[in-house]
């Protein structure tokens, strides 16, 4: 029994759960430390904080809400992260996602069945393209992923501004907010949890999570994608195209996170509305990272980004502190979780003491 | 057209300082074989920091000296994290941004009651910080190339090996230079503050981004990426004088494609440091 339970223990699943868990502990410890530093009652932050995310249903229709769209951006960061690349313009790829979604939602006129499959596709294609250009040119040209994933998150940005800006051509003209008209009743995603926002997105990204988990380790091309990201040059060498394998990573990086905008306008809003997303492409970052690169992990990962948006939401209505105090924690969290070696010089100490 | 004046090319000179000095920072750190992408976030750091010290002391110097201190923190973060604990550099980078991103917020709500805005305060000639980042410039391409500090720290970017056995101490050099990119990067910052006379979120938009680009065009030279700086300084000052012509999401636009399409012609590959994100073990 002992030794079955030590061998239990021992698994990676265990211990790579273990060292997140310790290191989402120390964050929350260091930021605890932060908010009494800045003179804020700890109390009410985090009592807030737990309020807002969990307290009751409303509360967790809305951590449901936010982690919705985080869960496809992690999972967006993660897979070009498998690949040995970083996308950190999932940002951009969110919003020419959600804006392509919103086109053919309020142009569309088909059943259902039909229109909202179509409206998925639209924005995941339109992601794919902002994820392609980037992956097109770090294949043939060698050019900085980072740089120009992030340039061209701006670009995105920017772009669909203008779209539903005042003197734009998608701008709804009875609306003072810069925004699309409604999209077609046909091409909304139901809402599961009445009388909270969460929708079938949800259960869109749970799916995505394990379509993405079956294609890196149960199919012959996500593993050449992995290979590509552990050894480049062995890769390379094992008779695996590199340069097809980073566009790949990229493209579907993209697709995921245009996926995610779509379920924000289809299920969430119902149109486009310029600035719609608070950063959720920055929190997929943090939430691939803390689910350790792992699609189903990510499921989790997003969960926790999206609570601590909810909660942070609370903190700040009740003015406990700013409710930015959430954004502070997701960046130590990541400090702490790509720093095993810190991690386990710290139980090493620990285990000296005893 | 009216708009090309000599207003247009000292607001060049202007803009294209903060890159030039992110660039030149970046140079520094990446020679030692140190990627930081927390550049952006730390010259918001350094932009923070400048307008609190500024508004609470009424000192600019001081506040100065303050972000450059800041500057030097954050860089060293970012050192300890990539050497000590063998972070990968690119992911420590970004946990500066966002932790940095989520700071600011929190600071100045906390400080000012303002999500992202400080109000104004005392400050400088920006001017001083345009002609003192030329001086820098200028010296580190001396430094880099004609003497022998210089040709060790390209040393351990290049073969950290040989230059532990040649008696230079890698971890050493490493934390030195990617404290001083960090350094560069609240001077940077500084200047944004500076420029506009109150810190706000989002005030370095990509900027540090940019001068990663900069510098990556410059080929890892400190006067190459001022001239990739000045670049996007022109297109930047020119970028605000079009928007009573094109739309303004159009011109805000075009600096960061720019960014992308330069990268994609220019880019060389010849200078990069080979053993650039390396975690380097002593034998």
């Amino acid at each position: 029994m002992r030794q079955r339970l030590r061998g239990w223990l021992g698994t990676a699943l265990v211990r790579e759960t273990g060292l997140t868990l310790l290191a989402v502990a120390l964050a929350f410890a260091v930021g605890t430390l932060i908010i009494w530093a800045a003179g804020f009652s700890i109390s009410a932050v985090f009592t807030n904080l737990w309020r807002g995310a969990f307290g009751n249903r409303i509360s967790l229709g809305q951590t449901l809400t936010q982690a919705t769209p985080i869960i496809f951006t992690s999972l967006s960061f993660l897979i070009a992260f498998r690949c040995g690349l970083f996308n950190i313009g999932a940002e951009g790829q969110l919003y020419v996602g959600a804006m392509a979604a919103a086109v053919v939602g309020t142009v569309l006129r088909v059943p259902a069945w039909l229109g909202v499959p179509l409206c998925l596709a639209a924005g995941g294609l339109a992601g794919a393209f902002w994820g392609w250009i980037p992956g097109l040119l770090k294949a043939r040209r060698g050019v900085n992923e980072f740089v120009t994933t992030m340039m061209l998150s701006y670009v995105a940005i920017e772009l669909t501004n203008f779209l539903v800006a005042p003197r734009g051509p998608l701008h709804d003209r009875t609306a003072w907010s810069n925004q699309t008209v409604r999209i077609a009743t046909t091409a909304m995603l139901p809402r599961i949890m009445r009388p909270t926002q969460v929708s079938m997105a949800l259960v869109i990204a749970g799916i995505a999570a394990i379509v993405v988990w079956y294609f890196l380790f149960r199919t012959p091309s996500g593993y050449e994608l992995r290979s590509v990201g552990q050894s480049p040059a062995a890769a390379e060498y094992g008779g695996i195209r590199t340069p097809r394998k980073i566009v790949l990573a990229l493209t579907l990086a993209g697709f995921l996170a245009g996926l995610g905008g779509a379920g924000e306008v289809l299920g969430t809003h119902y149109r486009f509305i310029a600035g719609f997303s608070p950063g959720y492409g920055w929190d997929g970052i943090a939430g691939g990272l803390i689910a350790r690169a792992h699609p189903v992990a990510a499921v989790f990962a997003g969960l926790l980004m999206g609570a601590l948006r909810a909660g942070g939401m609370q903190v700040q209505r009740a003015r406990a502190a700013p409710g930015d105090i959430a954004t502070v924690l997701q960046g130590l969290v990541i400090f702490f979780i790509i720093a095993p070696m810190l991690i386990r010089r710290l139980l090493i100490w620990k285990r000296r003491r005893n | 057209m009216d708009i090309f004046t000599v207003a247009l090319l000292l607001s060049t000179l202007r803009l294209a300082t903060p890159v030039a000095l992110i660039a030149l920072g970046e140079t520094f750190s990446e020679r030692a074989g140190i990627i930081n992408v927390g550049v952006e976030g730390t010259a918001t750091l350094g932009a923070l920091v400048v307008a609190l010290i500024s508004f609470y002391t009424r000192s600019p110097w001081l506040a100065l000296f303050a972000a450059l201190v800041a500057g030097g923190l954050a860089g060293a973060l970012h050192a300890l994290w990539c050497i000590r604990w063998r972070a990968n550099h690119v992911v420590s980078g970004i946990g500066i941004n966002i932790l940095v991103g989520g700071l600011a917020m929190f600071i100045t709500g906390a400080v000012w009651g303002w999500r992202g805005t400080s109000p104004s305060a005392p400050t400088l000639n920006p001017w001083i910080i345009v002609i003192a980042g030329f001086v820098i410039i200028c010296v580190a391409q001396v430094y880099l190339f004609r003497t022998r500090w210089g040709l060790r720290l390209r040393v351990v970017g290049e073969k950290p090996e040989a230059a532990d056995t040649a008696g230079v101490n890698v971890h050493l050099t490493q934390y030195f230079y990617t404290i001083l990119n960090g350094v560069l990067c609240g001077l940077a910052g500084a200047f944004f503050f500076n420029n506009l006379g109150r810190f706000t979120f989002g005030m370095v938009g990509g900027r540090g981004f940019i001068g990663i680009a900069a510098m990556v065009i410059g080929n890892y030279s400190p006067l190459g990426g001022l001239g990739a700086a000045l670049l996007f300084g022109f297109v930047d000052a020119l970028q605000m004088r079009l928007q009573a012509h094109i739309p303004n999401q159009f011109s805000i636009m075009l600096p960061y494609l720019l960014t992308v399409v330069v990268l994609a012609a220019f880019i060389r590959r010849a200078n990069v440091p080979a053993a650039l994100g390396r975690h380097y073990v002593k034998q």
